[in-house]
C-alpha cells in the first residue's frame, strides 16, 4: 500500500514539474515568438550577415577570388594608415559636432523656454533646419564656403580669421571645420527640442523654493535645471553621437572626404571602400571595428548616467 | 521676526481684478491664517508677500520698509509649499541646507545646523534618504525644516497639509503650533481648511472674491461674523439661515411665532436669521417643532437634519447620543443670545454689548 501510494507521488510529481516547465520556460516564448521572429528577420539576420562579410573576401572587381579569409581582413585594417586617420578625423567630427550643437542647444532650449512676443514663430524657426534634406543643406553650406559666390570666406577675412578668402574646404589643415559647421546648424534643433522637453517637465515650483533659498541664476541653473536635464542629456547626447559618427551625408557631398582624407571619417571611408572600391568585405571589417567603437562609447556612457543620475 | 504691513495692495492679471484693496497689519510673532474657498486670492496674496507674484498696487512693508520690488530671496522670508517643492535629486540634509549652501556657509556650520532641524523634526534617520524615499508627512517635515534653517523674518505656510491624510493632518498641525510657540516667529498660512484655521491662528483673514471679509480671532469669527459669507464659513457643521421678518422688539419665523431678541437693537431691518446648529436645543416645550429627515450618531455628537414646516430644513447638534430615530417629531428651541440677524445685503446686524453670547 505504502509502496504504491509513493509511486503516484513520484509520477504526479514529474508531471507537476513538466508542467511548470512547460508553463515557465516555453510558453513565454511561444507567445513572443511573432515579435521574436520579425526581430530576427529585419535585425539580427543582416547583422550577422554584415559580421559575416568582414570575414570573407568579396570584391566585385574580383569576382573569382572570393570566399572566407578568417581574420585577414582585420589585419589589413590595422596597418591601414588611412583607417587611423578617418578614425582620428571621425573623433574630431563627432567631438566638435556634437560639442556645439549640444551647448547652443541647450541655450536655444532655455531661451525657448521663456515668454516673448513671437514665440511661436521663432520655434518653427528653430526647427526648419531639421526639416532641410540633407543633400540640400550639404550644397547650400559647400556654396556658402565658396569664395566665388559665397559670403562666409569674407566675411572670415573681415573677421581675421582668415588672411585671404578661399575656400576652407580646400586647406587639408582646416577643411573639416566646413561640414563640421554645416552639421551645427543641422543638429542645434535635434538637441533644441528634447532640452526643451525636459526643461518644460521641471516643475516651477522648485524653481521658486530655490528664489525664496537665495539661489542667483547661475546656481540655479547648476544646482537644480542641469541635474534635472542630466537624464536627457545622457540619453541625446550618445544617440547623436552615434549617429553624428555614422553620419557621412554632408562630408561626402561637401568634400568627399578630401583634399588628401583630410574629411574622411570611418562611415564615409567604408562608404567608398564599399561602393567605390567595391570591396564589401573590408568594408565590412572597418564597419564592425566602428560597431565595437560606439558600443564601448555607449557602454560608459550608460555606466556614467547611472552613476550620476540620481532622479 | 518681522512686522509686516500690507496697504491698499491690489492685484491684476490684465483686466481681472484679484485683490482689491487689501489693508493687513501682521504684527511681529503673530500667527495668521488666510482662509477662503478656492479662487479668492489667499495664495496669490500669499505669494505676493513671498515676492513670487509682483503687487500691481499699494504697498507692502516688512518692518516699516517697502518691499514691493525687492527680490524673494532678499526678503528674507521662507516658505512651505503645498506640493513642499523638495529637490528630488538632493537628501534630505541637502534639501535642509540648501540655502546655506547658496549663501557658501561653512560646512560645519551647515551640518550643525541642519542637524539641529532635523532634531527638532524627528529627521534624525533620515537625513541621507531622497525625498522620493520619504512619506508624505516626512516629505512635509523636510519643507519645514528647510524653513527653520534659515532662521528668516517671516515663515509663509501654502496649504501645507492638503495632501495628507486626516490623521497626519491632525500631527502636523500640532507640530506647527508648537513651532510657532517654540519660534515665536511671525507666521503667515493659507488654507481652505477651517478646522486648521480656529485651531492655528491667532487672527484669521477670510478672504472671498478677492476682497478681505473679516479679520479676527478664531472666537471673533464664531461669536460675531460681520457678514453671512463669514458666519457660513466658520464654524462646522454651517450656520442654519431661516427667513424672518424684522421687527422692533424681535423677529418673527416664517410660521408666525415672534422671537424676542433684546440683545438686537437693529432687528427690525433684518432679512434672515442665522443660528448655528449647536445652538439649537432639542426640547418638547419649544417654539418650533419639526420631522427629523437623516440623523447622524457620531459617538459624541448627534447631527439632527430636520424639515420644519414653513421654515425649511434646519440642521440640530446635540452633545452625547440623543435616541431620535428619523420620521420623529422633535420640539425644537433657537437659543435666543446666539442669534445672528443679517440686513438685506448680507452684513450681520450690530448687536448690543460684545460680551452678550456665551
Amino acid at each position: 500500500m505504502t509502496t504504491r501510494s509513493q509511486a503516484i507521488d513520484v509520477s504526479g510529481e514529474t508531471r507537476a514539474r513538466r508542467s511548470l516547465y512547460w508553463q515557465y520556460m516555453v510558453e513565454p516564448f511561444l507567445y513572443l515568438s511573432p515579435a521574436i521572429v520579425l526581430i530576427g528577420t529585419v535585425m539580427l539576420i543582416p547583422l550577422i550577415v554584415g559580421i559575416s562579410y568582414s570575414f570573407q573576401a568579396i570584391e566585385l572587381l574580383n569576382p573569382f577570388n572570393t570566399g572566407w579569409v578568417g581574420l585577414e581582413n582585420y589585419q589589413q585594417l590595422w596597418s591601414d594608415r588611412k583607417f587611423w586617420i578617418a578614425l582620428e578625423n571621425t573623433f574630431w567630427w563627432t567631438f566638435w559636432s556634437i560639442s556645439f550643437q549640444f551647448l547652443l542647444g541647450l541655450g536655444l532650449a532655455m531661451l525657448l523656454n521663456t515668454q516673448f512676443y513671437g514665440k511661436k514663430l521663432f520655434q518653427a524657426l528653430v526647427f526648419l533646419p531639421w526639416a532641410v534634406p540633407t543633400f540640400l543643406s550639404a550644397l547650400t553650406w559647400a556654396w556658402l564656403f565658396n569664395p566665388v559666390i559665397g559670403p562666409l570666406p569674407h566675411w572670415m577675412v573681415a573677421l581675421g580669421i582668415l588672411s585671404e578668402p578661399y575656400n576652407i574646404m580646400g586647406d587639408p589643415e582646416i577643411a573639416m571645420w566646413g561640414p563640421i559647421v554645416a552639421n551645427i546648424w543641422f543638429g542645434v534643433p535635434f538637441f533644441a527640442i528634447t532640452l526643451l522637453a525636459a526643461l518644460q517637465s521641471i516643475p516651477s515650483e522648485l524653481y521658486e523654493a530655490a528664489e525664496i533659498d537665495g539661489a542667483s541664476a547661475w546656481q540655479t541653473f547648476t544646482k537644480i535645471t542641469l541635474p534635472f536635464l542630466a537624464p536627457m542629456i545622457a540619453i541625446t547626447v550618445m544617440l547623436r553621437t552615434i549617429w553624428i559618427a555614422n553620419f557621412a551625408d554632408l562630408i561626402y557631398v561637401m568634400t568627399g572626404g578630401g583634399p588628401a582624407n583630410s574629411t574622411q571619417i570611418v562611415s564615409s571611408y567604408i562608404f567608398t571602400t564599399a561602393f567605390r572600391k567595391l570591396d564589401f568585405g573590408y568594408a565590412s571589417a572597418i564597419a564592425v571595428a566602428l560597431l565595437f567603437i560606439l558600443l564601448i562609447y555607449a557602454v560608459i556612457l550608460l555606466w556614467l548616467r547611472k552613476k550620476l543620475v540620481k532622479i | 521676526m518681522a512686522r509686516i504691513e500690507l496697504r491698499n495692495v491690489v492685484k491684476r492679471y490684465g483686466a481681472v481684478e484679484v485683490l482689491r484693496d487689501i489693508n493687513l497689519d501682521v504684527e511681529d510673532g503673530e500667527f495668521i491664517v488666510l482662509v477662503g474657498p478656492s479662487g479668492c486670492g489667499k495664495s496669490t496674496l500669499l505669494r505676493m508677500i513671498a515676492g513670487l507674484e509682483p503687487i500691481t498696487a499699494g504697498d507692502f512693508m516688512i518692518d516699516d520698509i517697502r518691499m514691493n520690488d525687492v527680490r524673494p530671496r532678499d526678503r528674507d522670508i521662507a516658505m512651505v509649499f503645498q506640493s513642499y517643492a523638495l529637490y528630488p535629486h538632493m537628501d534630505v540634509a541637502r534639501n535642509m541646507g540648501f540655502s546655506m549652501e547658496i549663501r557658501k556657509d561653512p560646512a560645519t556650520e551647515r551640518a550643525s545646523r541642519v542637524k539641529q532641524a532635523a532634531d527638532t523634526l524627528g529627521l534624525t534617520a533620515l537625513t541621507e534618504r531622497l525625498p522620493k524615499a520619504l512619506s508624505g508627512g516626512q516629505r512635509q517635515r523636510v519643507a519645514m525644516g528647510r524653513a527653520i534653517i534659515r532662521d528668516p523674518r517671516a515663515f509663509l505656510f501654502d496649504e501645507p497639509l492638503s495632501n495628507l491624510d486626516a490623521a497626519l493632518r491632525v500631527e502636523m498641525r500640532l507640530e506647527i503650533a508648537r513651532l510657532h510657540q517654540k519660534l515665536g516667529a511671525t507666521m503667515i498660512y493659507v488654507t481652505h481648511d477651517q478646522v486648521e484655521a480656529l485651531t492655528l491662528a491667532d487672527r484669521i483673514v477670510v478672504l472671498n472674491g478677492g476682497d478681505i471679509q473679516q479679520v479676527g480671532s478664531p472666537l471673533d469669527l464664531y461669536e460675531r461674523p460681520a457678514n453671512k459669507f463669514v458666519a457660513q464659513f466658520i464654524g462646522s457643521p454651517t450656520m442654519n439661515l431661516v427667513p424672518i421678518k424684522g421687527r422692533p422688539e424681535g423677529v418673527t419665523l416664517a410660521d408666525g411665532a415672534l422671537l424676542k431678541l433684546p440683545h438686537l437693537p437693529d432687528s427690525p431691518d433684518a432679512i434672515e436669521l442665522g443660528i448655528r446648529p449647536e445652538h439649537i436645543e432639542v426640547t418638547d416645550q419649544g417654539d418650533l417643532s419639526g420631522i427629523a429627515d437623516v440623523v447622524e450618531h457620531l459617538g459624541s455628537d448627534t447631527n439632527i437634519y430636520l424639515n420644519v414646516e414653513k421654515l425649511g430644513p434646519l440642521m440640530v447638534r446635540k452633545h452625547g447620543n440623543i435616541p431620535i430615530r428619523p420620521g420623529e417629531r422633535v420640539g425644537l428651541r433657537i437659543q435666543p443670545e446666539n442669534v445672528h440677524l443679517f440686513a438685506p445685503d448680507g452684513s450681520a446686524l450690530r448687536r448690543a454689548s460684545p460680551n452678550m453670547a456665551a
